[in-house]
């Protein structure tokens, strides 16, 4: 049973069908990516999924439920979480408080919102913490978020993600505007990360897709134009042809 | 933090010495204004420049049922809360719809709509002339007529105000407001109903705007017009920016500095405006933080000067 699917799910902007009819199981436990030329719409197939966005037309299931529609805030509250491809963190709070954040917004309850005080919830400080320390940022839990550099933001942006404790985690282009260093040390994040979450990621760079992918979706001026492991994707002929051009033959 | 309390308790009992009894009641009562005002411009980063409405909308409701039905002293602070809560809410309801320049303006407008309310209904506030004549009831056989005994009351409300807004801005819901001042679009994808906490933070910020409206009315007897004025929203604009905003003490002390400069100076010089603007300037351009970054930065030069001098 997939764990979160959608049917026939279409945005359009006007005349733009940035998003057009677009089928797509994840299966539990996998690392489902999905690829394609700039443009092809794969950040606003994610603005669909977590409600940033409502579609034009289609549905969104989570867990065999409807939420098609459903708000941002509400759909983090699903469980499903996600990272940006443009840094997007809060640059004044701490790298600790920015984690905490997060984590709170899951809590089942949000008893003692306005007179508790923050570090009295030992639960939600350990699980920014490990948070922190799942992305290797545990040394620096009191630097403020704009004082860290931009390989340490990419990472405190995948850690506001794992605060939450997502049942989906979606990756939008983890590994953008890295180094090939801080981009490797990505990579092997987000391997540890595999099999520990259902992973929905985002990604230009092919050796990282083809490297950590259970499944790899094809994206195409908002269509899906093939779906496949990562070997059957690289033998697609019109996948090569819309893509990979004869670059990666 | 042992400090900052002690500093505070000082402040409570030196400042009659310093001024008259009235200014100083004043200086608190602008401080617990300037609390509200900062839980929305420091924390949340929402600039409202309609505070007053809140302000003015509680010191007429109250003053009104004080002058008429004589109720207790509680029970018209009770009111005053719960009046700048409610205004607060319905205001802050529509104002949260937008961001940037319109919810500014927006702020701003319905001001406007609640000042023209209070002009035109001259039988219930006086409309110019104000609404005099309000007493200052008995507690416990203490008659608060006398400037010394209110002056105590307003300080002890004040430090309770700056006690439950320190606790407010250390829970989760603190951590959540400047989580939506930093990134509104984060805010909202980590699980916040980014609109709902907004308007929350309106309606603490109305009931603290409330509670000061209340003492103040009953301060000086009578509701003047301006209360209620767009030029009230920018004083306490004014003075949580001078003093610091998004710290916990800066409006305390840019209360401090606001209300001692407008009564003291303005007795010597007819055009102090000019030196708040001059100072407002300065704010802007060097010193975003007001006097409260001000003071850490001397304490940090000073601590940069003695270790150079020990090296030398």
């Amino acid at each position: 049973m997939a764990l979160l699917e959608t049917r026939g799910l279409s945005k359009s902007f006007g005349a733009l069908a940035a998003v057009d009819n677009v089928s797509l199981a994840v299966q539990p436990g996998t690392l489902h990516s999905i690829i394609g030329p700039n443009g092809a719409g794969k950040t606003t197939f994610f603005n669909l999924l977590t409600g940033t966005f409502a579609p034009t037309a289609g549905d969104i299931f989570f867990d065999q439920k409807r939420i098609t529609g459903t708000p941002a805030h509400r759909v983090a509250h699903l469980g499903i979480a996600r990272s940006f491809q443009r840094t997007n963190v809060f640059p004044a709070l701490s790298l600790l408080d920015n984690v905490w954040v997060a984590a709170f917004a899951r809590r089942p309850s949000w008893s003692g919102l306005l007179w508790r005080r923050a570090e009295r919830y030992p639960e939600l400080v350990e699980r920014a913490r490990q948070a922190l320390a799942d992305v290797g940022l545990a040394e620096k839990s009191h630097h403020l978020a704009r004082a860290i550099s931009h390989g340490e933001q990419r990472q405190l942006e995948l850690a506001i993600a794992l605060a939450a404790s997502p049942r989906v985690l979606l990756l939008d282009e983890p590994a953008a505007g890295l180094s090939p260093e801080e981009s490797r040390r990505m990579v092997a994040l987000v391997r540890t990360l595999k099999g520990r979450y259902t992973i929905v990621l985002i990604e230009h760079k092919m050796d990282i897709i083809m490297s950590v992918s259970d499944r790899i979706s094809v994206m195409h001026f908002g269509r899906l134009i093939a779906e496949g492991s990562p070997s059957e994707i690289q033998r697609n002929p019109e996948v090569r042809r819309a893509y990979l051009g004869g670059v990666a033959a | 933090m042992k400090l900052r309390i002690a500093a505070v308790l000082t402040a409570v009992f030196v400042l009659p010495l310093l001024v008259r009894p009235a200014i100083a009641t004043e200086i608190w009562i602008f401080a617990i204004f300037g609390l509200g005002a900062n839980l929305l411009i420091g924390y949340t980063g929402l600039l409202s420049f309609g505070q007053a409405t809140f302000f003015g909308s509680a010191a007429y409701v109250a003053g009104y049922v004080l002058k008429y039905y004589g109720l207790s002293v509680f029970a018209a602070l009770g009111i005053g809360i719960g009046v700048g809560a409610v205004s607060a809410a319905a205001v802050g309801y529509l104002c949260v719809q937008r961001s940037g320049i319109y919810f500014i303006m927006l702020t701003f407008a319905l001001n406007q709509l609640f000042y023209f309310v209070a002009y035109q209904w001259t039988s219930v506030t006086g409309g110019e002339d104000g609404m005099p004549g309000i007493p200052r009831p008995v507690i416990a056989g203490l008659d608060f007529k006398s400037p010394l005994l209110y002056y105590a009351f307003v300080s002890a409300l004040f430090l309770a105000s700056l006690w439950a807004m320190q606790r407010l801005v250390g829970s989760p819901l603190g951590k959540i407001l400047q989580a939506i001042r930093e990134n509104e679009l984060r805010a909202a994808a980590v699980g916040y109903d980014v609109a709902r906490f907004k308007l929350l933070a309106f309606v603490i910020a109305g009931a603290f705007s409330g509670l000061a409206g209340v003492l103040y009315a009953m301060l000086f007897g009578i509701v003047p017009l301006e209360a209620i004025s767009f030029v009230f929203s920018g004083n306490v604009v004014f003075a949580t920016l001078i003093g610091g905003s998004g710290s916990l003490y800066g409006p305390v002390i840019g209360a401090v500095v606001f209300i001692w400069l407008s009564e003291s100076v303005s007795v010597l010089w007819e055009r102090w405006p000019l030196l708040l603007g001059v100072a407002f300037v300065i704010v802007v351009l060097f010193l975003r933080g007001g006097v409260v970054e001000a003071w850490s930065r001397f304490i940090a030069w000073r601590m940069r000067w003695r270790s150079s001098k020990r090296a030398a």
